[in-house]
């Protein structure tokens, strides 16, 4: 087959590497060197206008959650898939474990540091190797345990002030999985009602579901698809409020079962 | 010319390097983690010459910079976390059907398979 | 409700499905309410756009077209899209194929309700692609588009399929990259996402802006063509295509490549050097038409032969696509050659679809996907429960179809491509393309030719024991293809003019004609041609080269480097 074992092989494989680089640094250097100045027609609206026609102060907010918002279903959406593909995958894999191929001649360095991954284990969550990972320690359990709820608090902060400061659905949906990952580090027993996949996996769908119901709210004011219902209206913020709290829990609950789902310990 | 701007077309480069030139699954998918990062700081350090504060509003004679490189990096960054996932459950899948992290060792071996 | 509303319809309602789909996970598999629920989703999801693509028909058939902000938000910021008959024309692909390959799914599997919401997922992406005219929308929904065929290659379970969806992974992100990269130089030169701001504010740039913004144009280009396969940039289709399971086979070859392509053309129409793209890119695409059909002719698994063809004939749309827009996409001949490239790309849809489907069934009731090994598949048809052997009904429907014999609908596309393209000396290609496409399937149909030395050997037990798995199903997508595929071909005068006339916005175009005595003899003369060439690959000589060519390396690498390549080939094309 193609491999390029011969030394003769490699030197080609390498040179086209080369030269692959080179061509794309060719097209990139122009765009990348680019000095014309930075368009602001946009800002200008954004500062005299954003706020009036969304409701938030944070700018960047009226975007992905007003003027953009279609964007942002689309990259809700490449979440939700790429969780449950991660985890269909993953699933797949570990009824692989046992029969994995064991031929050690000649494997690369890389490959080896892959062994030695899969004897400590890592973070694995799977009840019966807990014991021998190196990485899980006591000192590690107690600790996640205790701080999970408090960044669980301070991520529901970030996603629901996300239109007055910085931060927002994305950000604190981040810093509640991470919580998630905490607290089911932290409760190696039962786990919490958040490290269970299942409740996540709902909790996300549901998210899905309203994120798309209120993208639809709309049409009932007249706005079509994707308008703000309340534009107009006294406080259009609160439109902005509930959209990043969809969207914080969305991808909390999609980011913390992708990294429970790689931990191996979905259900 | 700037040099900051030189140095993320090298970091664009290193990470182009990292998907061509490495034979591990695992350095290539690093390799396309550093060409989206590259891409995302360009448009985000660009895009933040055009001010100096940033964008929100609530004070009076704020020069903010400009909103939408953000916004659409956001989207970009999640997108980015995303196919990582993907491709790193991808390569898990292939080490354990294969047994190695190579990509041509990985090619013949699901090649005899098929 | 406003028509407005109606047109975004076509994406919201595949989600609300795919949301609904998902909620079937929450119940235990296989009890009642998940059934409903996955089935209903898919209902919502597929056959109810349908209601939305009817209501939107008559408006675009007399030329309307709806276009303005997603949201009515200011145009300042938000998002342009633009429904005419080119969206409708390319939802009809996506949902026709779509509720085809999702009905065999049913009957072959993959199943269950994340197999559904993601297939629902991707349907809503393909309408959204083509509706959309605003670059970094379009980066969302290739993203989608994307991620959703990553998670569906491999639904499989074999690992050849995991590689595959590996690679397309690694260089269609890579690519994407490179895609917003230009999207950066276009924001940075104008100032707006919209394709049309941007194509006001580029004109008349000189010195570097210039170069800056040909660079962009040529990333966004290239990242695009990665999705379609157009010759340098193939590499990755043919396994992710062959290993898939065989619906998703069906609506990967027939829809997924081809959606990119016309969002393309959307926004080649708008800048100056779009027709030097196309030039290059019709170009590109005869190549494609004639190398695929030789490398589909030396290949040996059935499946992988398929999709050699769907490169092939994707080659045969790019060049009616280019050569259209390198000659305007306005004028009277631009737009009868792209009404050829839509519709070849719409029964390439159809046909590949059903011929995947068929085939799919036969290896998967014969359990042997070798052509040359593989004899007598309508005994295992039979013995399957495919009693009357409808199967090979459908694929050679199918077969028929691809290679152009009247009165199937393959006919009516292939020899409107021809008659736009005559004169050019891409037309030479076409016809070498054509002959080779005669000639492989033939050697593809050979699977069901009764074989007597392997009649005693080989029991048909293997077969029988998976049953008739989902059969009813199976046959019910493949004969409403075959149907399609059949009734396409001989309404193809008012399929002509439909199409030629949501294309240009209501015109009545001159259409040619298609049956006229010259255009017979050269279906005959191809026909013959090509069983001729069958005739000669079966010297040993000739086998012997094809084997080298099946053989021939093949790399991850390669990809990366033929892309880049292909990327500053293009670049140089335009600045020079």
């Amino acid at each position: 087959m193609a491999t390029p074992k011969t030394r003769f092989g490699k030197i080609w494989s390498k040179a086209g590497a080369v030269l692959s680089v080179a061509a794309i640094g060719f097209v990139l250097f122009p765009i990348f060197l680019a000095d014309n100045p930075w368009p602001v027609e946009a800002r200008d609206y954004l500062a005299a206008m954003g706020q009036a026609e969304t409701g938030a102060v944070n700018l960047v907010s009226s975007i992905y959650l007003g003027y953009r918002i279609f964007d942002t279903l689309g990259e809700t959406i490449v979440l939700l898939v790429a969780v449950l593909g991660t985890m269909s995958i993953l699933s797949r894999v570990e009824s692989l474990v046992d029969d994995s191929p064991a031929d050690d001649a000649g494997k690369s360095g890389a490959d080896k540091a892959g062994d030695a991954l899969k004897k400590s284990g890592g973070f694995s969550l799977s009840r019966e190797k807990r014991h021998s990972h190196t990485l899980r320690t006591d000192l590690l359990e107690a600790v996640t345990g205790k701080i999970g709820p408090v960044i669980l608090i301070f991520g529901f902060y970030v996603m629901l002030f996300g239109h007055v400061s910085p931060g927002g659905g994305f950000q604190g949906g981040v810093i509640v999985a991470s919580a998630i990952v905490f607290l089911t580090l932290g409760n190696p027993g039962a786990g919490t009602l958040l490290s269970n996949t299942r409740v996540l996996s709902t909790l996300e769908t549901a998210a899905f579901l309203l994120m798309l119901l209120l993208s639809s709210s709309g049409l009932l004011f007249g706005q079509g698809f994707f308008g703000n219902p309340m534009a107009g209206a006294e406080n259009p913020e609160v439109y902005i409020i509930i959209l990043n709290a969809v969207v914080g829990l969305k991808v909390g609950a999609s980011l913390g079962f992708l990294c429970i789902t790689m931990m191996g310990g979905h259900k | 010319m700037k040099l900051e701007l030189l140095l993320i077309l090298i970091l664009f480069l290193v990470g182009f390097w990292g998907i061509v030139g490495k034979n591990n699954i695992i350095k290539k998918i690093f390799g396309l983690n550093m060409i989206n990062a590259a891409a995302v700081i360009l448009f985000i350090l660009e895009g933040s010459r055009s001010g100096a504060d940033a964008p929100i509003l609530g004070k009076e004679g704020l020069h903010i910079v400009d909103p939408v490189p953000q916004a659409l990096m956001l989207t970009a960054i999640v997108i980015g976390v995303c196919i990582t996932a993907l491709a790193l459950a991808l390569a898990v899948h292939l080490y354990r059907v294969s047994g190695s992290f190579d990509i041509d060792r990985i090619r013949d071996k699901v090649h005899n398979e098929n | 409700m406003r028509t407005e509303d109606l047109v975004f319809m076509t994406i919201m309602l595949p989600l609300f499905g795919a949301a609904i789909a998902f909620f079937a996970k929450a119940f235990p598999k296989g009890s009642l309410t998940s059934k409903i629920l996955e089935y209903g989703g898919a209902v919502v999801g597929l056959v109810l756009p349908w209601w939305a693509l009817i209501q939107l028909f008559g408006p675009v058939y007399q030329g309307e077209s709806f276009s303005g902000v997603v949201g009515g938000w200011n145009p300042a910021l938000g998002i342009f899209y633009r429904f005419d008959g080119l969206s409708w024309l390319i939802q009809l692909l996506g949902y026709s194929v779509g509720l085809a390959a999702y009905i065999y799914s049913v009957g072959a599997g993959p199943r269950g309700p994340a197999f559904t919401g993601i297939f629902l997922i991707q349907t809503a992406a393909l309408s959204a692609a083509i509706i959309t005219t605003d670059m970094f929308n379009l980066f969302v929904c290739l993203e989608v588009l994307g991620v959703t065929s990553y998670v569906l290659i491999p639904t499989s379970k074999k690992p050849g399929a995991s590689l595959a969806a590996f690679s397309y992974l690694m260089v269609s992100a890579s690519a994407m990259v490179l895609f917003l990269v230009g999207t950066y130089g276009l924001y940075r030169l104008s100032g707006s996402l919209a394709y049309s701001e941007i194509a006001s504010a580029v004109q008349g740039l000189s010195g570097t802006d210039h170069r800056v913004y040909l660079m962009s144009l040529v990333l966004l280009v290239s990242a695009i063509a990665i999705r379609v396969a157009v010759m340098p940039l193939y590499g990755w289709l043919p396994d992710s295509h062959a290993l898939a399971p065989h619906a998703i086979s069906s609506v990967l070859s027939g829809v997924l490549i081809k959606t990119p392509l016309f969002a393309l053309s959307r926004v080649l129409g708008l800048f100056v050097q779009g027709a030097d793209v196309g030039l290059l890119m019709s170009y590109a695409g005869a190549a494609t038409a004639l190398v695929a059909v030789v490398l589909a002719l030396s290949q040996s698994d059935a499946k992988r032969l398929l999709a050699y063809h769907s490169i092939s004939q994707i080659g045969y749309v790019v060049t009616a696509w280019g050569t259209a827009i390198s000659i305007g996409a306005n004028t009277q001949a631009g737009l009868v050659l792209m009404t050829a490239a839509y519709l070849h790309a719409l029964f390439h849809a159809f046909f590949k679809g059903l011929l995947f489907l068929s085939v799919g069934t036969t290896v998967d009731l014969a359990g042997e996907r070798n052509v040359y090994r593989l004899r007598g598949a309508a005994r295992y048809l039979r013995a399957g429960g495919d009693r009357l052997a409808l199967t090979f009904v459908t694929f050679l429907v199918g077969a028929l179809s691809i290679t152009a014999i009247p009165p199937m609908n393959g006919y009516i596309s292939k020899n409107a491509i021809g008659y736009g393209m005559k004169g050019s000396f891409l037309y030479l290609f076409l016809t070498l393309a054509g002959v080779g496409t005669v000639a492989s399937f033939i050697k593809l149909s050979r699977i069901y030719w009764p074989s007597a030395a392997t009649r005693e050997e080989k029991s048909v037990e293997p077969a029988a024991e998976k049953g008739n798995a989902g059969l009813g199903y199976r046959l019910t997508a493949q004969f409403m293809l075959a149907g399609i595929c059949v009734a396409t071909g001989v309404a193809f005068p008012q399929v002509l003019d439909v199409t030629g006339r949501l294309l240009s916005g209501g015109q009545v175009l001159k259409q040619p004609n298609l049956y006229g005595s010259a255009t017979l003899l050269k279906t005959f003369y191809t026909a013959l041609a090509g069983v001729g060439l069958f005739m000669l690959i079966q010297l040993k000589p000739m086998a012997h080269i094809l084997h080298v060519i099946r053989e021939r390396p093949r790399s991850f690498q390669g990809l990366f480097v033929s892309f880049s390549l292909a990327t500053a080939a293009l670049a140089l094309w335009l600045l020079y």
